[in-house]
């Protein structure tokens, strides 16, 4: 069955590969504190994805609308290349045909801080992790407490967070009393991970900051397990092939651009 | 290295190994199928991907019965089902099985996430093209009766290729549902689970920590108040040689003196006695600390105690002119305890009261029974504080008082009030940390009130002796 791949044996497993059954999935984790908007993206997200592609979005209990355990929105689709310019087939995924199909589940976790335990449970094998942000001030510190909360349960782990693809998402950009868009610019310029903005609510910036964790987290597996030859694919193939698959109208490349910072295009990692 | 620690409890939250058998209620999918049977009249069964059935609306039908009263019919039914059962739909999730009778069989994928975790077999039913009965029906067996078989045959329920697809989409999207829900049904019930297994892990490490920081703590405290003996008892030793040299000095054993070298020799003399009590003071701490002062408990009586602490502090009074008074109404219940160590406590409490009182001002040690204590949102105060009977000392005096954030601090060793109150009254900041210490070696419970209209009184608690 599907087994975990690791990079040294050491490190816990990584992305599931699974080449019997022609699958790979994709564990992305959206982390931040309470309230900062992780299920409202996972909520935007579901409805720029479109119906072939995307499974319910699944709830897993929840208090007043905080999440308790975590949200969970599967993403399903088959790869294979080369990329077909017109005429497109609706595959639907199977044993016998070929390509492979890459499930990319994104999971948010319980920003509360009490839900120390669960948040560590979900963020278990993770592949890449979205930081979600409040940009309101006042949030500044909440910020700062859960990014050291993923950083130790990364650790606990025996993960470190250079080694997790991740990216930062200031949400909440429509509301009064936030960070400057120049300070986050400004911000960004000098951290080393990718940064977008975001009004999760209206659906902005969301597909940018989920293509921005999924091509970092794609070049990373790359270049670990050279997965785009599984799924007969170029390497600079596989976004526009998910984002196609997925019904998404706008070009990947456009999508990326609006990232700040240079994270995007990390120096190549040594590979142990 | 990393320290063995218990694994985190580890779960299948990506949906990797989901089977099934595990997201549904095998009755609920039993009358789904059996609801889409009395619907349709088309047969359902249900399999997972390993083979395991499911859910089946078995019943026969008149030419499958008739089919299976013949050897040879028997037989060939036999492989029919097997390979229908064997098929796997196409990658359009659906496929056609024929039967030799001229009925057949849809196979449907069933899907969750994108992976094939088992599949429903819709069938027998008649696709409306068959009008007569197929030669591999009737070459079967020469006994077979083509008249019969027909009459049979036709009584199993027509279909058109579309109705079947329309009713296995339709059945698809109820196993969806049913699916989804059962996943989360599965999910939340492991996350309550690994949740609390993982919560209690971190608790037991953390207690763990706790646990080993404080036997270090207790463990240096430990070294601390030996090394505090150790060094007490040197130091009385030579003390105890130097008081003694300057006091036979000053009484003139080794030949006359000046009035100034006797002046000398007495200050010698005294300084060595204040040593003397502030070593026996730091030793008494060590002691009270490492827990190895010996308290006696011998039945007394509280006021005895209190008259001889009259005594040792009467001198001392009389030169700052301040009036000392001891009130004790009644007779009062014997205690239990040290007389020795309570003298001390109220000798040091009347000292206190002395030095900080001013020249005019009064030091009163009042004791009376009580029956009260405890804290009033103790469990059950209403039935164990009528159980006690307790002894209150006050020592009241009417000096400058102790500010109300002060109250708990002045019984840690070595605090003072105002340290720069140390030229003026001297001291060291040991005397309160021992009587608290004495005291609740006797049960026992401290705390300070305002005197009224000034001054500090200092309460002391004790449990009275019981039979
Ligand atoms: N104005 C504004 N409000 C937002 C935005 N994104 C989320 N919110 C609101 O913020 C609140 C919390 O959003 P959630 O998505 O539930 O937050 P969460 O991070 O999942 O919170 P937890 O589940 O407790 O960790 C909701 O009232 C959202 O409507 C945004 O971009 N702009
Ligand atoms: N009756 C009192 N009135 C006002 N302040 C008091 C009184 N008793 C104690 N204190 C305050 O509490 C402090 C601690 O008292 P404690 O008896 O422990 O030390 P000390 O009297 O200063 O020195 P030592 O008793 O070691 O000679 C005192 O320095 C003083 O500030
Ligand atoms: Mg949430
Ligand atoms: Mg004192």
């Amino acid at each position: 069955m599907a087994q975990r791949l690791r990079a040294n044996p050491e490190a816990p497993p990584l992305v599931q590969l699974n080449f019997a059954g022609r699958e790979v999935t994709i564990k992305l984790v959206y982390y931040g504190p309470a309230l900062s908007g992780k299920t409202t993206n996972l909520r935007s997200l579901h409805q720029l994805t479109s119906d072939e592609s995307r499974g319910r979005l699944m709830t897993l209990e929840t208090r007043d609308d905080r999440t308790l355990f975590f949200d969970m929105l599967p993403l399903v689709f088959r790869a294979e290349g080369p990329v077909q310019k017109s005429g497109e087939r609706s595959y639907t995924p199977s044993e016998a045909s070929g390509g492979m199909s890459v499930r990319v589940k994104v999971f948010t976790v319980p920003g509360q801080v009490l839900h120390s335990a669960t948040r560590r449970l979900v963020l278990q094998g993770a592949d890449g992790v979205a930081f979600i942000a409040d940009s309101q001030l006042s949030e500044t510190e909440n910020n700062a407490a859960s990014f050291l909360d993923l950083r130790s349960n990364l650790k606990e782990m025996g993960m470190s967070l250079r080694e997790m693809p991740l990216v930062i998402q200031f949400n909440k950009r429509d509301l009064p009393n936030v960070r400057p868009d120049a300070e986050v610019e400004q911000l960004a310029k000098r951290g080393r991970e990718p940064v977008f903005k975001a009004s999760a609510l209206k659906g902005e910036g969301v597909l940018e900051s989920f293509f921005g964790l999924l091509h970092l987290t794609w070049t990373r597996l790359e270049a670990e397990h050279q997965l785009s030859r599984s799924l007969g694919l170029e390497a600079d193939e596989f976004l526009p092939v998910a984002a196609r698959k997925l019904g998404i109208k706008r070009d990947v490349q456009s999508l990326l651009a609006s990232c700040l910072g240079n994270g995007l295009n990390p120096p190549p990692r040594e590979v142990k | 290295m990393q320290d063995a620690r218990p694994p985190m409890p580890s779960l299948d939250l990506e949906g990797a190994r989901v089977r099934l058998e595990e997201l549904v209620d095998r009755v609920a999918l039993g009358e789904l199928c059996q609801s889409f049977y009395a619907l349709f009249g088309i047969a359902v069964r249900i399999y997972s991907s390993d083979g395991a059935l499911l859910a089946d609306t078995s019943s026969e039908h008149d030419v499958c019965a008739y089919v299976n009263s013949i050897a040879a019919g028997r037989a060939a039914c036999g492989a029919t089902v097997s390979s229908v059962k064997l098929t796997e739909p196409d990658e359009t999730g659906m496929s056609v099985h024929p039967c030799f009778t001229g009925n057949a069989y849809r196979i449907v994928a069933i899907e969750y996430e994108g992976r094939r975790i088992g599949r429903v077999i819709l069938g027998p039913f008649l696709p409306v093209e068959v009008q007569e009965v197929p030669s591999s029906f009737l070459d079967l067996d020469p006994s077979i009766d083509p008249e019969r078989a027909k009459s049979l045959l036709v009584r199993v329920p027509r279909a058109k290729p579309e109705t079947i697809s329309r009713i296995a989409k339709h059945l698809r999207s109820a196993l969806d549902l049913i699916l989804f829900s059962g996943h989360k049904t599965l999910l939340t019930s492991q996350m309550h689970l690994a949740s609390v297994r993982e919560s209690y892990r971190e608790l037991e490490e953390r207690g763990k920590k706790l646990q080993e920081a404080f036997d270090k703590l207790k463990e240096l405290d430990r070294l601390k108040s030996n090394f505090l003996a150790t060094v007490s008892h040197e130091l009385r030793t030579p003390l105890t040689s130097i008081i003694g040299y300057s006091e036979m000095l000053s009484e003139g054993i080794a030949g006359p003196m000046s009035a100034e070298q006797t002046e000398f020799v007495n200050t010698i003399h005294e300084k060595g006695n204040q040593l003397l009590g502030l070593i026996q003071s730091l030793l008494d701490l060590s002691k009270l600390e490492s827990g190895t002062m010996s308290v006696r408990r011998e039945t007394l009586r509280v006021e005895d105690v209190l008259g001889e602490v009259m005594k040792t502090l009467i001198p001392a009074a009389r030169k700052k002119n301040v009036q000392l008074k001891l009130d004790s109404n009644g007779t009062l219940p014997e205690i239990r305890g040290d007389a020795e160590r309570l003298r001390q406590v109220f000798t040091n409490l009347g000292d206190n009261a002395l030095k900080f009182t001013r020249d005019g001002g009064t030091v009163t040690l009042r004791a009376r029974a009580t029956g009260r204590s405890g804290d009033d949102d103790e469990d059950g105060f209403a039935l164990l504080a009528p159980a006690r009977s307790m002894i209150e000392v006050a020592v009241m005096d009417t000096g400058i008082g102790i500010p109300v954030a002060e109250r708990e601090k002045v019984f840690d060793a070595f605090y003072q009030v105002d340290s720069s109150s140390t030229r003026e009254f001297g001291g060291t900041g040991l005397g309160l940390s021992i009587v608290k210490r004495l005291v609740e070696a006797h049960d026992g419970t401290i705390r300070i009130d305002d005197n009224q209209p000034r001054g500090a009184v200092f309460v002391v608690t004790l449990p009275t002796a019981r039979e």
